[in-house]
């Protein structure tokens, strides 16, 4: 049984999903204070680049998905100094990341006498639960079989809706985000809180890059993310910014990436490129019918000053 | 006492600021990619020595810089003149897709024999009208529901891009060239070839560069171009002027998708022969809106811009060979980007320190929100 | 804490500039513990600087604030917060996707971590009751009116501890019921010692809600009393100033009797931005040669009315008739076309597009007509040449060519859209504010060009906050106060006392639904 069809695209889509989670839970708070930040695509390139070379230096996984995560973060400060400070455009800024994240993560994973492309990481992704649990039919893989990582982007998930919805530095990055001349008013740091979070965002990806460098793919190619970032970009909007809710999204889409090969195995042929567009035509739709409402947008809840720079003078 | 860094707008900067501040960005991102050069073990200078020797030293290097600046200078336009209005169109990138899909299905179903003329017209004008449709997709939710076009044209990008990807990989279709194992395109007919200004570079630059005087001409000399203006300064000014904002929506979305439906069709008909997704999606409508964005939005202002850039993709494989990827011409893009942008700030804004003790600025602006 | 009727805190020779103008000059000020004290004053007379100053907004150039008989400094927000000093802004200061214990809580320090809202909310409910202030602690800030919002303002105050409220014009964006509510929690936060600041220049509200008053004119006191022992028209007086007093009887008003009507306004509704209604059935009449001034307090309407004058806002009913053309749903193109001429109140970001040059703006209204277009083509050297002749002719000063017109003055500014409106064919001229912030030449060239109009036998409809411009321009003046006209005056009959007091809604005359042509 738990070698069916089922059972096992079920766990891929698991896998599969938990880099496009990290992206997704980063960028739900980078937009939750107001900022949009389009270069998760570059960011996840640099983190997964960053990761896999950590990764065969030391192989230690957790070194490298902490390298992964910080160079997402020094990525991120790139965006927040010029959409936050120099107040440049947030959609030309996020672009000019993945332009740079491409060409820069590509560059070094081909330079040097050994380089990356030719490099087998040695880091261990394995299971942690023990084999009782994971022998258990259908929730033993589903549920039990995972590497520590999946676990602990659970954790997170839970963590970022904690934080979003029960304590008051949450409150300060939703009032932020909502309405910064009255987060102002109330004494709150709207940059501080903005640039934090931009780094915040910068960190999930860079850590959701090198996850799947190291434990999806396994290997490191260029542009190896094909399209992962504009995945979680269009999942934080189909999510409307709410941590449970990228969970469940980032599982569907992860189901999506590997369904064409779960089909072929069941002999449905399906071509697989319509089922890579299905995140962004549903995004589209959903985004489209919510506007048709303004009464519907309202509950979705985009962060109302999301994309637009703050500055006290122009109140 | 707190020292406080406080940014001023700054009313006219002088001449020379203007100048130099765009050449010190310039140098600065020059620095900062020889500093990667650097630590990657290469040799800076001597990879700037190829990049402007492979780029602009000699004929053959020019022409390549300008193949490459072509759809550049026609994808910058699209987001120029979107951006003028406030319309953040970033879906150039697939607008140039459904453009490239277009072209090359007439220059495949229309008989090889068709006169040159007739055959390039029909291209261009189906590359076009094909990309101001698919902005069309995005552009009427915007005018009616007010829908977000950030985040429509850019999902709409996608969908073309696998739509794309579908026609030659997915399936056996009119596109592809069933003659071969590996999936391919179709090659297009003589007829549908741009003709050669000289060695690989082909009449689409001069299409480029006209529809860049043409747009700007169209911005400061028409009716259309003066009411877009205003409502992209203005909204408030242009409804009291009598403007139509939603209709001008519609039309100006249009025309970016046209502009970029052109560059996929100049794409096909003067570089590629043929519908290879792998070589139209090569970011060329991100990069454009990169290109519009240090052209400060202006149609002329784009076309030096885009021919800067292309010279540095022209260099690509020519630093292969000396052992630098050829990648890096994506992160010099990139640096050129972020430090004219950077550079572009200090030029409208100064910063001034001061120290002072009170909390809160006196300024004009908080004092008459109180009165 | 003080025992009732004590001073608590005293503001001496107060004095604050901006950028060489004073806002208040030798200001004293005192307020005692449970006393609801009003501060009246028309716009501009220093009301808002001295709340800023109490609120920790501007430091005063110089002066003493003492509290409890202590002097102290109030170099921020924070501070005065911590010296139980709250304002409540008209523009409130509220998340409106957060709910109300979380606005209460938002940014207060020393909160711990966790987001503790049911002790809020116990807290919240408890000072709800005790000032009967009706508010669901758990809801959210969009799903209220605008008096609950205003509500959860003064509770927020009120939870930090603020036994000094500000109320700055309190009323002016509620509807009349949620005023009386507005006013019992007013009476009930004094009841239990606090102070209260009510700020207004709407007469009735001082006259029946405050124990004293002080009323400002131009940054000076004008006096404080206590609310028994005045009448309105004697605060009347004290706000516009016997000096300042406009003679009735200024000047000869032109003869009207048998001019035909250009502009005529029947029964118009117009609804405001928040959905309630703006304009009641506000009905007049402008005749040709005759200059018709609108006074009134700002927020009564009036900026609603020249929209849907204007077509810029759609009319609920009623109708608008130039000449004898309807244009009730006419376009402002239109409107522009039949003979319309609008100065719109906001000079830089309507009446002129920031970022375009000075020709441009010239050609605002006619860049589609030839000679400045022909088949959607501009003709850069007709703008031109229409441009050097306006700027000329009406004296624009400090414009180059390829300049944005951002970089202009006010009075320029204002020369340049007077250019553009008054040198297209119209009947009639729709002015507001046309002299706001100009100085004394550019005013008079203003007034000036608004007075040529009537020789030529056009009709001007003149909105003005300025009493004295009203009196010194208008041949018929309406008196406009919550969307109706509810006065009408000729040089002649004028009575500014009665004046001021139908302005600051003590008086009503009920509604001249006739109002337009003097009798």
């Amino acid at each position: 049984m738990n070698d069916s069809v089922l059972v096992l695209s079920i766990v891929s889509a698991i896998v599969a999903g938990t880099p496009i989670l990290f992206a997704a839970l980063g960028e739900i708070l980078t937009e939750r204070s107001g900022v949009m930040n389009l270069g998760v695509e570059g960011m996840m390139l640099i983190g997964g680049v960053t990761g896999f070379w950590a990764g065969v230096q030391t192989g230690n996984l957790w070194v490298a998905l902490l390298a992964g995560g910080l160079a997402g973060v020094v990525f991120s400060a790139v965006h927040a100094l010029l959409a936050i400070s120099l107040r440049v455009n947030q959609i030309v800024s996020g672009l000019a990341l993945v332009i740079v994240g491409n060409g820069l993560s590509s560059y070094w994973g081909t330079i040097g006498d050994a380089p990356l492309i030719q490099s087998f990481n040695g880091v261990q992704v394995d299971p942690i639960l023990p084999e009782a649990l994971r022998g258990l039919p259908a929730v033993g893989p589903i549920l039990f079989g995972h590497d520590p990582v999946v676990y602990l982007s659970w954790l997170i998930v839970a963590g970022a809706g904690y934080f979003l919805y029960r304590t008051n530095a949450g409150l300060s990055l939703r009032a932020v985000g909502e309405d910064p001349a009255a987060a102002d008013a109330a004494g709150l740091s709207v940059t501080g809180i903005r640039y934090l979070f931009t780094l915040v965002g910068g960190f999930g990806a860079g850590v959701g890059g090198a996850y799947l460098a190291l434990a999806v793919l396994g290997t490191w190619q260029a542009g190896m993310t094909a399209g992962a970032g504009w995945i979680a970009v269009a999942l934080v909007i189909l999510a409307g910014w709410r941590p449970w809710l990228a969970l469940l999204a980032s599982y569907v889409f992860g189901a999506l990436r590997t369904l064409g090969f779960t089909l072929q195995i069941a002999g449905v042929e399906v071509p697989s490129d319509f089922l890579s567009m299905i995140p962004f035509v549903v995004t589209f739709l959903v985004v489209v019918i919510v506007s048709a409402n303004p009464e519907r947008a309202r509950r979705v809840g985009a962060p109302a000053s999301l994309g637009e720079p703050y500055s006290r003078e122009a109140r | 006492m707190t020292l406080r860094v406080s940014v001023e707008p700054r009313a006219r900067p002088a001449l020379a600021v203007r100048v130099g501040v765009p050449i010190a960005s310039l140098a600065a991102a020059a620095l900062v990619g020889a500093a990667i050069i650097v630590v990657s073990g290469n040799s800076p200078l001597e990879a700037y020595r190829t990049v402007l020797d492979s780029s602009l030293n000699g004929v053959r290097p020019i022409t390549r810089t300008l193949v490459l600046a072509t759809p550049l200078i026609l994808t910058g336009l699209a987001a120029a003149v979107a951006f003028r209005m406030r319309v953040w169109n970033i879906g150039a990138e697939g607008q140039l897709y459904m453009g490239a899909i277009a072209a090359s299905g007439l220059a495949l179903w229309l008989p090889a024999d068709t006169p040159k003329v007739l055959m390039l017209a029909a291209m261009i004008v189906g590359g076009s009208v094909l990309g101001a449709l698919w902005a069309g997709v995005a552009a009427l939710p915007k005018a009616y529901f007010n829908t977000n076009e950030v985040i429509t044209t850019l999902m709409l990008n996608f969908v073309a891009l696998y739509f794309m990807n579908y026609l030659i990989f997915g399936t056996v279709s009119f596109w592809r060239d069933p003659g071969r194992n590996y999936p391919q395109g179709k090659l297009i007919p003589d007829s549908a070839e741009l003709p050669i200004i000289h060695h690989r570079l082909h009449y689409g630059l001069v299409i480029a560069l006209i529809a860049a005087v043409v747009l700007w001409w169209v911005l400061r000399g028409t009716t259309w171009g003066f009411e877009l203006r205003t409502i992209g300064d203005s909204p408030s000014a242009s409804r009291y002027a009598g403007m139509s904002v939603s209709g001008k929506i519609l039309s100006v979305l249009a025309l970016s998708g046209a502009l970029a439906g052109v560059a996929g069709a100049i794409e096909i008909s003067g570089t590629l022969k043929a519908l290879d997704p792998r070589a139209v999606a090569t970011e060329l409508g991100f990069t454009g809106i990169v290109v519009a964005a240090v052209a400060r939005l202006n149609p002329l202002g784009v076309v030096p811009v885009a021919v800067l850039l292309g010279a540095v993709a022209a260099s690509g494989a020519k630093l292969q060979t000396i052992g630098i990827d050829a990648e890096i011409v994506f992160l010099l893009q990139g640096l050129i980007f972020l430090f004219v942008a950077s550079g572009e700030f200090f030029l409208s804004n100064r910063l001034v320190v001061s120290s002072t003790s009170a909390a809160m600025s006196q300024t004009p602006a908080t004092e008459a929100a109180h009165e | 804490m003080a025992a009732v009727g004590e001073t608590i805190l005293e503001v001496r020779d107060l004095n604050k500039s901006f950028y060489g103008v004073a806002a208040n000059e030798q200001v004293n000020f005192d307020l005692r513990a449970g006393e609801v004290h009003g501060l009246l004053g028309e716009n501009g007379a220093g009301k808002s600087t001295l709340c800023s100053v109490l609120a920790g907004l501007y430091r005063p150039d110089s002066g003493e604030i003492s509290l409890d008989g202590q002097r102290v400094s109030l170099r921020s927000p924070h501070e005065a917060a911590e010296h139980g000093i709250g304002m409540v802004y008209q523009h409130f200061r509220l998340v409106p996707s957060l709910t109300v214990a979380e606005n209460l809580v938002l940014g207060l320090k020393g909160q711990g971590v966790r987001l503790t809202l049911r002790a809020v909310e116990t807290r919240v409910a408890e000072i709800a009751e005790e000032y009967g202030l009706s508010v669901h602690p758990s809801a959210y800030i969009w799903q209220l009116s605008v008096g609950e919002q205003q509500r959860v303002e003064i509770l927020k105050q009120l939870y930090r501890g603020a036994r000094i409220l500000i109320l700055d014009e309190p009323t002016a964006v509620l509807a009349p019921q949620e005023c009386e509510k507005l006013f019992e929690v007013v009476r009930h936060m004094a009841d239990q010692d606090h102070s209260v600041v009510l700020v207004s220049h709407k007469m009735e509200e001082i006259l029946g809600h405050t124990d004293r008053v002080t009323v400002l004119r131009g940054g000076r006191n004008a006096g404080t009393v206590p609310t028994e022992d005045a009448t309105a028209s004697q605060l009347a007086t004290m706000m516009i100033g016997a000096e300042h007093m406009p003679e009735a009887g200024q000047h000869e008003p032109r003869r009207i009797d048998d001019a035909e009507p250009v502009l005529t306004v029947t029964d118009l509704h117009v609804t405001g931005d928040r959905g309630t209604p703006a304009v009641n059935g506000a009905s007049l009449e402008v005749c040709r040669g005759q200059i018709v001034g609108i006074a009134g307090v700002a927020g009564n309407g009036q900026r609603e009315f020249q929209e849907a004058l204007a077509g810029l806002r759609p009319a609920t009913s009623g109708s608008v008739r130039l000449g004898d053309r309807d244009i009730t749903a006419a376009s402002p193109r239109r409107r522009s076309q039949v003979g319309l001429a609008y100065v719109p109140e906001d000079r830089l970001g309507t009446g002129l597009a920031s970022g375009l040059t000075i020709e441009e703006n010239l050609v605002l209204k006619s860049y589609r007509e030839p000679p400045h277009s022909r088949f959607g083509v501009l003709s850069s050297s007709a703008i031109a040449a229409t441009a050097r002749t306006l700027v000329e002719r009406f004296d624009v000063r400090g414009a180059r060519r390829q300049m944005a017109v951002s970089l202009m003055s006010g009075g320029n500014l204002q020369r340049a859209i007077l250019a553009r409106e008054l040198t297209r064919s119209h009947d009639v001229l729709l002015a507001a504010s046309p002299t706001r912030g100009l100085d004394v030449a550019a005013t008079a060239a203003v007034r000036g060009h608004i007075r040529a109009e009537t020789d030529d036998g056009r009709g001007v409809l003149l909105f003005s906050e300025d009493l004295a411009e009203i009196t010194e321009l208008s041949d018929l003046i309406l008196v406009m106060s919550r969307g109706r006209i509810v006065g009408s005056y000729t040089p002649e009959t004028l009575d500014v006392e009665e004046l001021g007091l139908l302005m600051t809604g003590a008086k009503d005359h009920g509604a001249h639904q006739d109002g337009g042509r003097a009798a």
